[in-house]
């Protein structure tokens, strides 16, 4: 399977379409069999996913670095708690117009960035993750500061309970999240592999010679970035409504973790960019198991994870700047020889 | 008229650090080509070594030459132990696309500052501290008013342009100082001349994290100290240096000193809230109407 | 004696020297002329240690240099004059040429001094014009201030590529000329990568012609510069 997850031109839409499907298919039958804590968790893998996918879009597919995607979340989270909450808007609805609106965010940032570059553009993005969530301490009355807003996804509806069953409250935001999810895998499998895709790699590997042979770069540009900021304020929409939309939820560290998994992955492949998302996402989990018997204080407890992701980023650079996609497929390669 | 005065004081004694930070960001980029953004990390983490040995019971003195040391050597470690191995690999097939070459650097510092963070999290528990000024800061008083400035303003102030003018000096007058300008500006020519230009990188970036050790034991007796109270003098740090035009080492120090004021200002006269945006606008603005930056060339901006 | 022995140096899967093989003779200008694309900078380049070589050997008497690094083998004595009037164009006249003999500031101090001062005779324009930037001088003055770096760190084997690039005939003459006198006193060894082939071959002892990275000629130079054939051939004139 993992052939396909990677961000290859011989992909095609049809067969992504299935995937998305497979996936969405065995996720919800993956869920049925865990514990709620696990749903929750299996939903902040489905949630972080999309986010993460815009990395592997803006850096993986178009050599784009940006550091602020956490807070392009925090402008889809906004963006759609202030139509529920102020507006009374549909929640679904209100998913869609964030989309919209973190697209429209992301096509003025794009402009900026179209003349930017490596380091410019990731300090840019970088100063952009502090300053957005400081906006809403800033416009109190309108984004109703450090407090933010309290959102979710309500209720199951009565016709899918009576389809599968008794839903619990952490199973349904789990069933609410993963129909994006698979829009969102569909969608970058399906955009990697157009024309346009083709252009952003021509762009990442050389600019001169994309422009030589034709492609608008700037274009180019201000397009992955309206792409990638509809899925991270997708994401940002999603990740609120788990219950929260206030600044404390979309920190700086969250801009860099989704970096993180993106890079441990694998910046260029699909796949990478789940396992990634799982390790980043279960990386407490796993270890608290294996320090399960031994004593450890709670500020290593509190500050392990974030030192082995950081750890495993570095090793990533350094050894393997592929990533884990990387390695599946080279050492693939190595068999068939 | 005093809220002036203050904004024009306290604006000093920040823009003074500030260009302490820009110093550093910039010495490594024209160097190596490498905007690092670890540095605050590492500069976080020997102010949190200087407040331990200082809560040992060493003076505050031998607590700031070994912060100083301990900043240096870890930015001659970043440099030997990652950068340079890394910008240095050839034939990875992500390396060979020209984005990810600069990207790939990036995302090293900022695995380097993640571990900074969760280490000085686990060893120092991570909670915020106060870190001590050599001096009380006590306000000065010029006949019966007070001014807005305190005698640790002065003694930062005394401090960054005492290393500036050491700074100058060595950059203007030493052959190392030479070296350095000449690796930063023609590397090939450089190694034609005989001299070791990866050396002359590394001390490059010894003397940035040096510089930004300093500025953490600067700033910290005002902010307090925790794992990420530094990044804000990150950002303030690379805005300063755009506005500087990246490449060169005086307007490094000059966008700092702009920074301080521009905040100072923005703080005095609107609200501290509004500082981040501020920040952001200025950084926007500094890079659409002038890219090359106030003393920057057109032509030597990396675009 | 510069040895060169079966030399090949690949760009990706483009051989820019393909098999070279010659010698140059210690004291005296040896010259590398060839079209553009023949190989001449490529072979500097390597010499110096710029570029790597996929095989074969290059020996300055009985060092092998093909393992050293640039800097080791500029401060073995072999000093590299790059293409295009290489001068860093921010820095000071002075600082320029006080670059060049850096390096052997520890070593060799009171030398260092006496070295600026003879490069500053040979140069006096340069002398005048000391505390300007490199970059307010003209090409010629930058040609003579890139030589002059090259000068103050002693070498033994001086490389020089394509000197005349760009520069009015009277002045490559001029420059030529301080070449020639400083080899014939000083014992300095040269070899000159030219593709103004005459001017070369007039003051050169030796001659190798290179053409897509291969040497088609080791002559003396009095004999290449009669050889119509040769020249219509290969230079196309």
């Amino acid at each position: 399977m993992s052939k396909y997850l990677n961000l290859k031109p011989k992909v095609i839409g049809r067969r992504s379409s299935i995937l998305g499907a497979l996936l969405f298919a065995f996720f919800i039958a993956l869920s049925a069999q865990f514990g709620p804590y696990n749903q929750t968790q299996l939903a902040n893998v489905s949630m972080l996913l999309i986010a993460v996918l815009s990395i592997t879009l803006l850096t993986g597919a178009s050599g784009q670095i940006s550091l602020g995607q956490g807070a392009i979340m925090a402008v889809g989270g906004y963006g759609a708690a202030l139509l529920v909450v102020r507006l009374g808007i549909n929640m679904w609805l209100a998913f869609f117009l964030a989309i919209f609106i973190s697209a429209l965010f992301g096509l003025f940032l794009g402009l900026a960035a179209a003349r930017l570059s490596g380091p410019y553009l990731a300090g840019t993005t970088l100063v952009m993750a502090l300053a957005i969530p400081s906006i809403a301490v800033r416009f109190e009355g309108f984004f109703s500061g450090d407090v933010g807003f309290s959102v979710d996804y309500g209720v199951p509806p009565e016709w899918l309970s009576n389809l599968v069953g008794e839903i619990t409250i952490e199973e349904w935001s789990l069933y609410a999240v993963l129909p994006f999810t698979a829009l969102a895998l569909i969608a970058v499998l399906n955009l990697s592999n157009s024309r346009t895709g083709r252009s952003w790699r021509a762009v990442r590997d050389n600019e001169v010679a994309a422009a030589l042979s034709g492609i608008n770069i700037s274009r180019s540009k201000v397009k992955v970035f309206v792409c990638a900021s509809a899925l991270a304020g997708l994401a940002g929409a999603l990740y609120g409504f788990r219950g929260l939309v206030a600044p404390s939820v979309y920190p700086t560290d969250l801009s860099l973790t989704l970096l993180t998994a993106a890079v441990i992955g694998g910046l260029r492949s699909i796949g990478g960019a789940i396992f990634g998302t799982f390790v980043v996402v279960y990386l407490p989990d796993i270890i608290e198991k294996i320090s399960g018997g031994l004593e450890i204080s709670e500020s290593i407890g509190t500050h392990l994870p974030a030192l082995i992701l950081g750890a495993l980023l570095l090793l990533t650079v350094i050894l393997n700047p592929r990533g884990a996609a990387g390695s599946l497929e080279h050492l693939r390669h190595h068999k068939k020889h | 008229m005093e809220s002036l005065l203050t904004a024009i004081f306290s604006g000093t004694a920040q823009g003074s650090i500030y260009a302490l930070v820009s110093l550093g960001l910039v010495l490594v980029w024209r160097g190596a080509g490498v905007v690092n953004f670890a540095q605050m990390g590492q500069a976080m983490f020997t102010t949190y070594i200087a407040s331990q040995m200082i809560q040992n019971d060493y003076s505050y003195w031998s607590a700031f030459v070994v912060a100083l040391a301990a900043g240096g050597l870890l930015g001659g470690l970043v440099d030997l132990g990652l950068m340079r191995p890394l910008t240095s690999r050839k034939n990875s097939q992500l390396l060979n696309s020209q984005s990810m070459r600069n990207a790939i650097p990036i995302i090293a510092s900022l695995g380097i500052l993640g571990i900074l963070k969760a280490l000085a999290g686990i060893i120092w528990a991570g909670e915020e501290r106060g870190f001590p000024g050599p001096v009380q800061p006590n306000p000065i008083s010029f006949g019966s008013t007070n001014l807005a400035i305190t005698s640790f303003d002065l003694f930062v102030i005394a401090v960054v342009f005492f290393t500036l003018l050491l700074t100058t000096i060595f950059f203007t007058k030493t052959g190392m100082g030479l070296a350095m300008r000449a690796s930063a500006l023609n590397p090939e020519v450089t190694r034609l001349s005989g001299i070791k230009v990866s050396w002359v990188r590394t001390l490059g970036w010894i003397i940035s994290g040096t510089a930004s050790s300093l500025a953490g034991l600067l700033i910290t007796p005002r902010t307090n100290l925790s794992p990420n109270t530094l990044d804000l003098l990150l950002i303030i740090g690379f805005t300063a240096a755009v506005v500087g035009g990246l490449t060169s080492l005086a307007g490094a120090v000059l966008g700092g000193f702009i920074l301080g004021y521009v905040i100072s200002f923005v703080s005095v006269y609107s609200a501290p809230e509004n500082v981040f945006i501020a920040i952001l606008l200025f950084l926007l603005f500094a890079l659409f109407v002038r890219p090359q930056g106030i003393l920057g060339s057109k032509e030597v901006r990396r675009v | 004696m510069l040895t060169i022995k079966n030399l090949v140096t690949q760009y990706d899967s483009i051989k820019a020297l393909d098999d070279i093989s010659f010698q140059a003779k210690p004291g005296v200008i040896t010259t590398v002329i060839g079209a553009n694309g023949a190989g001449k900078s490529t072979l500097l380049r390597t010499i110096s240690g710029l570029e790597r070589p996929t095989s074969g050997t290059i020996q300055w008497f009985d060092k092998e240099l093909t393992r050293m690094s640039v800097e080791a083998i500029v401060r073995g004595g072999i000093t590299q004059v790059p293409e295009g009037h290489a001068v860093i164009s921010q820095l000071s006249v002075a600082e320029n040429i006080e670059l060049g003999g850096l390096f052997r500031k520890r070593i060799a101090r009171g030398d260092l001094a006496k070295a600026t001062t003879e490069v500053y005779e040979l140069f006096p324009l340069l002398y005048d014009r000391r505390n300007e930037p490199a970059g307010s001088l003209s090409g010629g003055e930058r040609q003579m201030l890139a030589i002059s770096r090259a000068l103050v760190s002693r070498p033994k084997l001086l490389l020089l590529d394509e000197p005349s690039l760009g520069l009015a005939p009277l002045i490559t003459a001029q420059i030529i000329e301080i070449i020639n006198n400083l080899c014939r006193n000083t014992g300095l060894t040269v070899l000159l990568v030219e593709q103004n082939a005459n001017t070369a071959l007039k003051v050169a002892e030796h001659g190798i012609l290179l053409a897509l990275g291969k040497v088609v000629a080791d002559a003396p130079a009095r004999e290449l510069i009669n050889d119509s054939a040769l020249r219509t051939a290969y230079l196309g004139y």
